[in-house]
């Protein structure tokens, strides 16, 4: 059924200002001034620090009201076992919980669960007791069998994103009401932290069974808030869920997700009032926010990064055997090193990021138990020469790099080919829009590529399928018996310290490989009014709103 | 064969072979819908799930039938970025588009015709001048640029309207017109710049027409000169224009909706061309052609009621 979306009752007002008539018209002057010269922003320096991570506001909040927040872009399929985008989980943590979540240090910690999994028979059995009493969003109990009716969906159904993500886990059984028993081929430690997303989420049968195909349209889930209403490209509405298990903690009445691709009309709405929350900001537009008076800022450090792959030896399409690629840069690891030396991570991150990120060379962020911390080589524009010479290449080396044709990429694409062009590198740039780009990527059909993986909290998902042999977004071609060794020891390695052993030393073999060149560990920036509290924003870079709501005494 | 009766048959056809370019075209885009689909995690397996899922797998042909069969029965598939109906999605975008089209239209028609009638009436005098320099304006400045000057001006320093998005009429006029003035301007102001210099050229040949001199010697009134007689007669090269510039009103729309993300047509197609979204495209497509059709032919069969000879033949 519609359910109205907005209206006078339940949009907190936007700020009314009063001035004359004069002030006005001077002010919308100003304005036109200051638009004709908007295009000069990005060329902005920061006009203020971030200082550390700030995840959360911890002022009281009152009952009441609707929370508008704008995503990046439109989520795809609002149904755990098919959905594949990264912003549609953002939408997920407000309407469908998980058996385990992850907190403000990145810990996964029990949701759904009643405790931490415990396990046996090697690691090939895991235990998960279920919290009790919790209902689903249409009143039916969430209980041993609807995990297991939802993990098997996840496993078996046609088109399933999920299967792959829980490939080893070959049964699962109700024990009880309250417990749940996963059989695994092998012991498979990534798996907690799958079922800290949405291969965790619990979905109700009863409407798995109404729905069938159509549970897109009528997600129900176990959450603070429940689904009303979606309009493709504008918005999803959620309304609090009076059958949440913990619902009295629940402040907000509705919660709506607005699409607004572009960050600066995101912003422009943060100012207008007309949003109270702008997800994903892009650094340009942190520098212009900061100086807003109404709006404070939630940052955190993402678990993801951009890099370059370089590609080495995918000739027949990513997952399938590696050939060979009669290429300087696919030939030879000393012209990849060589490219790697020529680029300054620093200068990078200033350039095009405002200096708001953090410049990295490995796919482990900082922030996780697993990072590395290793320092990056500095620019060393003397030895890549050296090594362009010892390759015996001709130079300029040629390299074509595919870049998405987001202004960020281009940015960083022109930044790599003035630094690459000093050490020898003739670097032409390719903008190719995302899915065309992602098609080229699968198939080989690039020589180098602008990557931004969202990222994962276990370490063997930001590695495992980019630099395992056959891994499906291994679209380098890397291939490396070694390397293919530590990520299955890492896989089956549960003790942390021993699995903390085998990642560094995974992470060394792949950087040297120089197929896949870390530069940057972007960081969660979501802007917020100050009338707002409670908000959450952890390394995940998911907003959680379940505890948000409008501060006492403000309108 | 009778004359509705060819219409529709002719009909039928530009029909069908705008299914058929519409369904090959989309398919020619560069990008595969699978591995699109599949998103952040595109495993072999999904890509090949999510294939034989939308008989992605099928050749084209056989895809391309099965299609039309479903369409001639109204369903015109779900869309496989999100799962939704597309026939859902067309429909609560479709208001959106028409009143921002129609407002649009009125504001053009209203300012166009009264700027024109000024600088007309003003000829050489400021006035005449202040005008034709608006106009110039309203023709030079790029629609993005002036929705985000707007929203400048007039969401944030001035908030007096909506940054962006779209409240139904029906749940809150009020809203609805806050959210609508800005978009409306945007769209307007080039179709308005154009109309008010038809009606200028159009004004300044009837004001110096013989039967105008004759209405101000039979001792009419100024006004009823320009707005009984000049005016009227000018109307026509207007509307003439308005007709010509209605294609640019739609695809003005859809860099409109962009700028104030209006869940509109345009902003509706944009979404589906970018994820591939093959049945969605299709659908805004063929539904937007179906209507123009249509209304066309309804058109024509209503010009043959009022006018014999069309329906029999021009020759007769």
């Amino acid at each position: 059924m519609r359910q109205r979306t907005s209206g006078p009752s339940d949009r907190p007002p936007p700020t009314r200002h009063r001035p004359r008539a004069a002030a006005l018209a001077a002010r919308v002057l100003w304005v036109l001034v200051a638009g004709a010269t908007a295009g000069c922003a990005s060329l902005a320096s920061p006009t203020a620090e971030v200082g550390a991570d700030r995840m959360t506001d911890p002022r009281p909040a009152r009952d009441g009201g609707t929370l508008t927040i704008a995503l990046k872009s439109d989520p795809d399929k609002l149904d755990p076992t098919l959905a594949s985008t990264a912003v549609g989980r953002t939408v997920f943590t407000a309407m469908c919980e998980k058996l385990y979540d992850v907190d403000a240090a990145n810990r996964i910690v029990p949701q759904l669960a009643a405790a931490p999994p415990t396990t046996s028979d090697g690691g090939r059995t895991v235990t998960v007791k279920l919290r009790r009493g919790v209902r689903f969003a249409d009143g039916t109990r969430m209980d041993a069998e609807a995990v297991k009716t939802s993990l098997d969906r996840h496993r078996t159904l046609t088109g399933s994103v999920r299967a792959s993500e829980l490939k080893p886990l070959t049964s699962v059984q109700a024990v009880g009401d309250d417990t749940v028993r996963l059989r695994l081929a092998k012991p498979y430690v990534p798996l907690l932290a799958l079922l800290a997303d949405r291969a965790g989420m619990v979905m109700s049968p009863t409407a798995l069974k109404r729905y069938g195909k159509g549970f897109a349209s009528h997600p129900t889930c176990v959450g603070p808030f429940r689904y009303a209403e979606r309009v493709v490209g504008d918005r999803i509405v959620l309304d609090k869920d009076p059958n949440y298990y913990d619902a009295d903690a629940v402040h907000l009445r509705r919660v709506i997700y607005r699409t607004i691709t572009d960050g600066n009309v995101r912003l422009a709405n943060l100012q207008s009032g007309d949003i109270q929350v702008g997800d994903q900001m892009d650094p340009v537009q942190v520098g212009r926010a900061l100086t807003e008076p109404g709006l404070q800022l939630f940052h955190s450090s993402s678990l993801g990064y951009y890099g370059l792959t370089l590609n080495i030896g995918n000739t027949k399409g990513a997952g399938a055997p590696p050939g060979r690629i009669d290429t300087p840069i696919a030939r030879d690891v000393r012209v990849r090193e060589a490219f790697d030396l020529s680029l300054d991570r620093d200068l990078i991150n200033t350039i095009v990021f405002q200096g708001r990120y953090r410049p990295t060379c490995g796919p482990l962020p900082v922030g996780t138990p697993y990072a590395t911390g290793s320092r990056c080589p500095a620019r060393d524009l003397a030895k890549a020469k050296r090594l362009l010479r010892a390759a015996k290449v001709t130079t300029p080396v040629r390299v074509r790099l595919q870049i998405s044709t987001t202004p960020e990429d281009n940015r960083l694409g022109q930044v790599i080919q003035a630094m690459a062009k000093e050490a020898g590198f003739a670097v032409s740039l390719a903008p190719t829009e995302f899915a065309t780009g992602l098609e080229h990527s699968r198939a080989g059909d690039f020589q180098a590529a602008t990557t931004n993986w969202s990222g994962r909290l276990d370490p063997a998902g930001n590695i495992d399928v980019f630099a395992g042999t056959g891994g499906a977004q291994n679209y380098g071609g890397l291939s490396d018996p070694a390397i293919d060794r530590l990520i299955a020891e890492g896989g089956t390695t549960a003790a942390k310290p021993a699995r903390k052993k085998i990642y560094a030393r995974l992470v060394e073999r792949v950087r040297a490989a120089h197929t896949v060149l870390y530069l940057i560990q972007p960081t969660n920036y979501v802007f917020v009014t100050k009338k707002v509290a409670g908000l959450k924003v952890f390394g995940d870079g998911l907003i959680r709103v379940k505890d948000a709501g409008y501060v006492r005494g403000g309108s | 064969m009778s004359y509705p009766i060819r219409r529709l048959g002719e009909s039928l056809i530009t029909l069908f072979l705008v299914s058929v370019v519409v369904f090959a075209g989309v398919r020619a885009l560069p990008g595969d819908t699978a591995t699109a689909l599949a998103g952040e995690e595109p495993t072999p397996e999904a890509i090949a799930q999510i294939r034989e899922s939308y008989g992605l797998d099928d050749n084209i042909v056989v895809q391309y039938v099965r299609y039309v069969r479903h369409a001639a029965t109204g369903d015109l598939g779900v869309s496989s970025r999100t799962g939704l109906p597309v026939l859902d999605s067309v429909m609560e975008a479709l208001p959106v588009t028409l009143e921002l089209s129609a407002l649009a239209l009125l504001l053009a028609v209203v300012v166009g015709v009264g700027a024109g009638v000024v600088a007309a009436v003003r000829r050489g005098r400021p006035e005449e001048w202040l005008v034709n320099a608006v106009a110039l304006l309203g023709l030079s400045v790029p629609a993005f640029w002036l929705g985000i000057v707007l929203v400048l001006a007039f969401a944030i320093a001035v908030p007096v309207f909506a940054a962006s998005g779209f409240v139904p009429f029906g749940v809150d006029p009020m809203e609805n017109l806050r959210h609508m003035v800005l978009p409306v301007i945007v769209l307007g102001s080039g179709l308005a710049a154009v109309v008010m210099r038809q009606t200028r050229a159009a004004m300044l040949g009837s004001l110096s027409a013989d039967y105008v001199r004759t209405a101000r010697a039979k001792g009419l009134s100024r006004r009823q000169v320009i707005m009984g007689h000049a005016l009227r007669n000018s109307l026509v090269t207007v509307v003439t224009v308005l007709g010509l510039q209605l294609g640019h009103l739609i695809s003005g729309a859809v860099v409109t909706e962009q700028i104030f993300v209006l869940p509109g047509f345009g902003k509706l197609t944009i979404d589906a061309v970018f994820s591939r979204d093959y049945a969605m495209v299709q659908g805004v497509v063929l539904f937007t052609s179906t209507a123009y059709i249509v209304v066309n032919l309804l058109v024509d069969l209503a010009y043959s009621v009022i006018d014999p000879r069309i329906r029999l033949g021009g020759a007769q």
